[in-house]
C-alpha cells in the first residue's frame, strides 16, 4: 500500500472531525498540478441551451445559469445511491464552494449548478429538499438546483453536454430505479463555453480550483 | 467539524475511486489499451469484435469498412461476420478509438486523412457511419490520423505526418465528441525532440501523457521491400518518446528511444507508476517509470526475439493487472507472452506462430480471450500465399493459446483486417425512446 492509500484508509476509518488539511494532502498526492494561468483551457464546446425549472418551479432558460459567471455544473439524480456517482459530485461541489467562499477573488465570480437528469422523480420540490441539505446554514457563491419538465426537454440538454446515461438492456437498472452514468462535471466560462470536463478519474478539487483561477486570470487579461 | 469530516470522506472516496476505478458504471476500459476516461466497462463476455478493415481493389466492394464479428460463444452466430459498413473508398484504414461516452468509434485513414465516426450506441451489433471529418489537414497541417484517444468530451488525434513534406514531423489534434476541431499541439522538435508521433497513452493519476514516434507518409505509404533498401528513408523513423503535462498539454521530458517506439501501455495495477512500449526496428521492450525521486526515466528492459532478424514487433497488449504482456511480431508471425511481474526484467514465457503475418493483438479484460489480426499496412503486408488476412480468436489458459474461431477476410471478400475493438450489447442509451431525439451526427 502506498502513502496515498494509507491517507485514504485513515480518512475512511476516522471518527468525526477529520481536519480539512488532510483532504488537501489527498489532493496533492500523485502530481503537482501546473500553476493557475500557466496553461490554457480548451474551448471544448458551447454549453447547451434549453428550458429548465428552478426549485420554485419557475421556468428559466439554462443559459441564465451558464453565462455571466464562471460556472461549475454537475448532472445528477437525487435518488442516486452510488457513492462514487451523484452524492460524490454534490459533496465535491459543496467542498469547492466552501473553499471558494474563503477566496475573495473567486467568491463573487463563481456559480455552482446542479441539474437533475431524472425529471420523472426530481420535481422542483424534490430539488428544493435536496438543495436544503447542501445550502442550509452555509454561505458561498450562488448554487442553483435545477430540473426539467420532461424527458423530451431534458434529452437535448443531456446531448448538448455529452452526458451519457445508460440503462441495462435486461431492464435491471430501470427496475432498481438506477440511471447508470459516468460522473461528469463541467467548468463553463462566463461566455458559456465549456472549458473543462471532470470525471471520476480527474475530479481533484485543487485542480478544479486552479482551473477556475485560470479562467479568472484569463478574464483579467 | 462534522461537515469537514463528511467532505473529507467523500473526497477520500473520490480519490480512492480514481485509483480503484469503481465509478458507475465503469471508469476504465474493456481493453487495457483504452483511455481511462472511457466508461461502461465490458468486464464480462464481450459480444462483438469490431474490425477496421482496409479495402482491396477487386475484392468485394474494394472499400475500407468496419466489420462486426459476433464474439459471444452463447450466440448462434458466434465467430461469424454479422455486419459491415463500407465507407465507399480506400484511404489506408488503420486505427480506431472510442469516445469517452462509448457512443462512437472514431476510425482513421492514414492516406486520405479522413476520420469516420461510427455510432455504436444505438445498435451495437450494427454500427452506423454518422459523420466523416475531413478538415484535419486544413485545421492543423497534420495528416495520417493514427491514434484516437478519449478525453472527457473530446478525442485526441495523433497525426503521423504533415501535409507539407510528408515527413514525420507532426502533432496532436483535439476534436470534441461532436467532431468539431478544438486545438492542436505540435510534437516537440527541440531539446532532443524529433517531432514524430505515433501513439498516445494517459495516466490521469500522474497528470502525464506519453507519446511515441513512428514515420511520415513518405515512409508508411512506400512498400516495405523498397523502403528497407533505401538507407536515406530508413533514417526517417522516430527515435523518441515524449512525456507531457496532461493538464497544460506541454512537453516536459523527451526520452531517447531508438528504433520507432510504437504502442504504449500503462500498467493499470493500482499504485503502479510505469508504462511499456516496444520498438519496431530494434525489437526491444522499453520501460518508462518514475525513479525514487519521482523523475521519469526510460530504459530498455528486454529483447523481443532475435533483433538482428528484425522480427518487427508491431503491437502489444498488457494484462489488466499489469503482470503480463502480449507482443506480436509481424515478420515471423509470432505471438509472444512476457511475464511482467518485475517490469524491469520481463521474461518471455511463451511464444507461438499464430499466422504467416500478425499485427494487432487484443485481450478480454480477464485475459482469457485473445484476438489477433493480420494486416500491418497495405504496402507493408506480405505477398502471395503469405498474405493471409484474418481475425483469429484464441482461449488463453496461462499456458497455451487454443483456437476459438477464425474469420478469413479474403474468403469473406472483406479486405485486410487491422485494428480491433470490443463491443457489448448489455447497455443502451437511456431515454432512447424519447420522440425527436436527434441522431448522433447532428449533435
Amino acid at each position: 500500500m502506498n502513502a496515498g492509500l494509507l491517507v485514504v484508509a485513515s480518512l475512511l476509518s476516522a471518527p468525526s472531525g477529520v481536519a480539512v488539511q488532510d483532504v488537501r494532502k489527498v489532493d496533492e498526492l500523485g502530481f503537482v498540478p501546473p500553476a493557475p494561468g500557466s496553461y490554457v483551457l480548451q474551448h471544448i464546446l458551447r454549453a447547451p441551451e434549453g428550458p429548465v425549472l428552478d426549485v420554485r418551479g419557475q421556468p428559466r432558460r439554462l443559459s441564465r445559469f451558464t453565462t455571466g459567471k464562471i460556472t461549475l455544473l454537475s448532472l445528477i439524480y437525487t435518488s442516486c445511491g452510488d457513492g462514487s456517482g451523484c452524492p460524490l459530485a454534490s459533496h465535491l461541489l459543496a467542498q469547492l464552494r466552501e473553499r471558494a467562499d474563503g477566496n475573495e477573488k473567486l467568491r463573487s465570480r463563481l456559480r455552482f449548478v446542479t441539474l437533475s437528469f431524472d425529471p420523472d422523480n426530481d420535481t422542483p420540490e424534490a430539488m428544493r429538499v435536496y438543495a436544503d441539505g447542501y445550502l442550509s446554514g452555509r454561505t458561498g457563491p450562488p448554487w442553483n438546483f435545477l430540473t426539467t419538465r420532461s424527458r423530451r426537454e431534458l434529452v437535448p440538454v443531456l446531448n448538448g453536454f455529452g452526458q451519457d446515461v445508460w440503462m441495462a438492456v435486461d431492464g435491471s437498472s430501470e427496475k432498481a430505479g438506477k440511471l447508470p452514468h459516468l460522473l461528469k462535471a463541467f467548468l463553463i466560462d462566463r461566455r458559456g463555453w465549456i472549458r473543462e470536463i471532470y470525471t471520476t478519474s480527474f475530479f481533484q478539487p485543487l485542480v478544479v480550483l486552479n482551473d477556475m483561477t485560470t479562467l479568472l486570470l484569463e478574464e483579467q487579461h | 467539524m462534522l461537515r469537514a469530516s463528511i467532505s473529507s470522506m467523500w473526497l477520500a472516496a473520490a480519490w480512492l475511486a480514481s485509483f480503484t476505478l469503481i465509478a458507475s458504471p465503469g471508469a476504465t476500459a474493456d481493453e487495457t489499451c483504452n483511455s481511462p476516461y472511457i466508461g461502461n466497462l465490458i468486464k464480462g463476455q464481450e459480444d462483438y469484435v469490431y474490425v477496421w478493415t482496409l479495402g482491396i481493389e477487386g475484392l468485394g466492394d474494394g472499400s475500407d469498412k468496419l466489420v462486426t464479428i459476433d464474439a459471444n460463444p452463447a450466440s448462434k452466430t458466434y465467430g461469424k461476420v454479422i455486419h459491415k459498413v463500407s465507407v465507399g473508398r480506400r484511404g489506408e484504414a488503420h486505427h480506431m478509438g472510442l469516445t469517452d461516452d462509448r457512443r462512437a468509434l472514431w476510425a482513421g485513414g492514414l492516406d486520405d486523412s479522413r476520420i469516420y465516426v461510427f455510432d455504436i450506441a444505438k445498435n451495437p451489433a450494427k454500427p452506423r457511419l454518422v459523420k466523416t471529418i475531413t478538415d484535419l489537414s486544413a485545421k492543423t497541417g497534420y495528416v495520417g490520423p493514427h491514434t484516437f484517444y478519449a478525453l472527457p468530451g473530446r478525442v485526441l488525434v495523433q497525426g503521423l505526418s504533415n501535409s507539407q513534406d510528408g515527413g514525420g514531423v507532426t502533432g496532436i489534434a483535439v476534436y470534441n465528441n461532436q467532431g468539431k476541431f478544438v486545438a492542436k499541439y505540435p510534437m516537440p522538435t527541440e531539446g532532443g525532440g524529433d517531432g514524430y508521433g505515433y501513439d498516445i497513452a494517459i495516466n490521469p493519476k500522474k497528470n502525464v501523457l506519453l507519446t511515441s514516434s513512428f514515420a511520415g507518409k513518405q515512409n508508411y505509404m512506400t512498400s516495405l521491400g523498397k523502403l528497407v533498401k533505401d538507407p536515406e528513408a530508413m533514417k526517417h523513423f522516430g527515435n523518441t518518446m515524449v512525456l507531457w503535462d496532461l493538464k497544460a498539454m506541454k512537453p516536459t521530458k523527451i526520452f531517447s528511444v531508438p528504433g520507432a517506439p510504437l504502442e504504449i501501455r500503462w500498467s493499470l495495477n493500482s499504485g503502479d507508476n510505469w508504462a511499456v512500449t516496444a520498438t519496431a526496428l530494434t525489437s526491444k521492450i522499453w520501460l518508462i517509470k518514475q525513479d525514487a525521486k519521482g523523475d521519469w526515466q526510460a530504459q530498455a528492459v528486454a529483447d523481443i526475439g532475435d533483433a538482428s532478424k528484425i522480427p518487427l514487433p508491431v503491437d502489444i497488449s498488457i494484462r489488466a493487472d499489469g503482470k503480463g504482456l502480449w507482443v506480436n511480431t509481424f515478420m515471423d508471425g509470432k505471438t509472444h507472452y512476457f511475464d511482467l511481474t518485475n517490469p524491469e526484467k520481463p521474461v518471455q514465457t511463451f511464444e507461438k506462430v499464430t499466422g504467416k503475418q500478425v499485427n494487432m493483438i487484443s485481450q478480454s479484460w480477464n485475459g482469457e480471450r485473445v484476438y489477433i489480426s493480420s494486416s500491418l499496412l497495405a504496402n507493408w503486408d506480405k505477398t502471395g500465399t503469405d498474405d493471409e488476412q484474418f481475425v483469429r480468436a484464441f482461449h488463453w489458459d496461462g499456458k497455451e493459446l487454443s483456437p476459438a474461431f477464425e474469420v478469413d477476410f479474403l474468403k469473406e471478400k472483406l479486405g485486410r483486417a487491422h485494428h480491433m475493438k470490443l463491443g457489448s450489447k448489455a447497455l443502451k442509451m437511456a431515454f432512447d425512446d424519447v420522440p425527436g431525439r436527434p441522431p448522433l451526427a447532428s449533435r
